[in-house]
């Protein structure tokens, strides 16, 4: 998902603090810092971390840096292992059956209900091993000006990572803009005890 | 989005911005003003999303049509139906946006712009012109979206909204 595509679906963020000036100078280092890092040989269910804005396989930016403009770039690459379900499925019942099998020759008839949770557990982590994570890059533009951030993407878990990754990475949160704040944004505080007492209205 | 303090409100402002703007667009014909006074058009088109009740029994009626007049979406909102989702075209000079609008968070969803250049290969110093170009065309459409919502808070926090509300309602009773 990205800003350069013909159409582009995202969501808006303002910081409404003032950001701190040694920040701006920090800014390539943090991203650096906390940069995306490859999962692919490991069993990670997810990966996450920032990349170039031009490239999501570049994550120390040699293809281009964050500036552009007045602008500050860069994406957050999301990478995600899904075993499908039905996979999942056949080889816990591979797993449970060779199991049995074992308890028999000990004169036991039934798996407990605490150990196919442990053997669910086993496979999951084999299948996840085997299986390749898929990648995801979700562009993110920042107006050094403004301070409005804007993240190509409208996903409320990927939002969600999106907002704690940023605080974690620069220490400045982000407040969506949603009506009420952008409310606040366009009119400024004082609108803020019209709006804590708005009624909906009725056109009906 | 997952329930959150203040989620009500959103929810308020975003359905009656989206039901007043469908009515503020047809009945001056899309006419708007920016706030330096510079004129553009904004229309509600096509696709549209009304929703009612809560719970089990929430309805949701998604209308779409070029040019139809989007009845049963009308129909939806005399029974006290809002808006939850429109699709909005914007025009200034000869240029044209288009998106969808989500009344609850105000995502915006495939938003397009006008068409930018492909970057000039032999042009290695502007490597960032047509990305630069672009920021600012979804910037130009935001700024023109915010002049939007601006015109209807200041109705909808004035005495005005009352008399707005009549109209609202003639307006679809008109429209039956």
């Amino acid at each position: 998902m990205g800003f350069l595509n013909a159409s582009t679906s995202f969501t808006r963020y303002k910081i409404t603090e003032p950001v701190p000036k040694e920040l701006w100078p920090e800014i390539p280092e943090k991203l650096r810092q906390f940069s995306f890092k490859e999962i692919e040989e490991s069993a990670e269910e997810r990966g996450w971390g920032w990349v170039c804005f031009d490239d999501m396989l570049d994550s120390s930016w040699h293809t281009a840096p964050p500036e552009k403009g007045a602008y500050l770039t860069f994406s957050l690459r999301l990478d995600t292992r899904r075993i499908p379900a039905a996979v999942m499925k056949k080889h816990v019942a591979i797993a449970i059956r060779e199991e049995e099998r074992k308890i028999k020759e000990q004169g036991k008839k039934y798996v407990s209900r605490e150990r196919k949770k442990e053997l669910k557990e086993q496979v999951q982590l084999k299948l996840r091993a085997r299986t390749l994570p898929v990648p995801a890059e979700f562009h993110v533009v920042w107006n050094m000006q403004t301070n409005d951030v804007y993240f190509a993407s409208t996903q409320a878990k990927v939002l969600e990572l999106f907002v704690d990754y940023f605080a974690q990475t620069f220490g400045v949160d982000l407040e969506p803009m949603t009506p009420y704040s952008l409310a606040i944004s366009l009119m400024g505080e004082d609108i803020a005890e019209k709006l804590d007492t708005l009624e909906p209205a009725n056109f009906a | 989005m997952a329930d959150y303090l203040g989620q009500t409100t959103d929810i308020i402002l975003g359905q009656d911005f989206l039901t007043w703007l469908w009515f503020r667009s047809e009945v001056t014909n899309g006419n708007f003003s920016s706030k330096e006074g510079r004129p553009y058009n904004l229309y509600v088109e096509q696709r549209i999303s009304v929703q009612g009740g809560e719970g089990e029994t929430l309805e949701t009626a998604t209308v779409s049509g070029s040019t139809s007049e989007l009845k049963e979406a009308r129909l939806g909102l005399s029974m006290g139906k809002k808006v939850t989702r429109a699709l909005i075209r914007i025009e200034q000079d000869t240029e044209a946006w288009q998106l969808t609008l989500k009344a609850e968070d105000f995502s915006l969803g495939s938003l397009k712009t006008p068409k930018v250049e492909k970057a000039d290969a032999n042009e290695e110093d502007d490597v960032d012109g047509p990305f630069l170009e672009k920021i600012y065309l979804i910037e130009s459409c935001l700024t023109l979206l915010d002049d939007t919502y601006r015109t209807f808070l200041e109705t909808r926090l004035s005495n005005d909204w009352k008399e707005t509300v009549q109209k609202i309602g003639q307006w679809l009773n008109n429209s039956e």
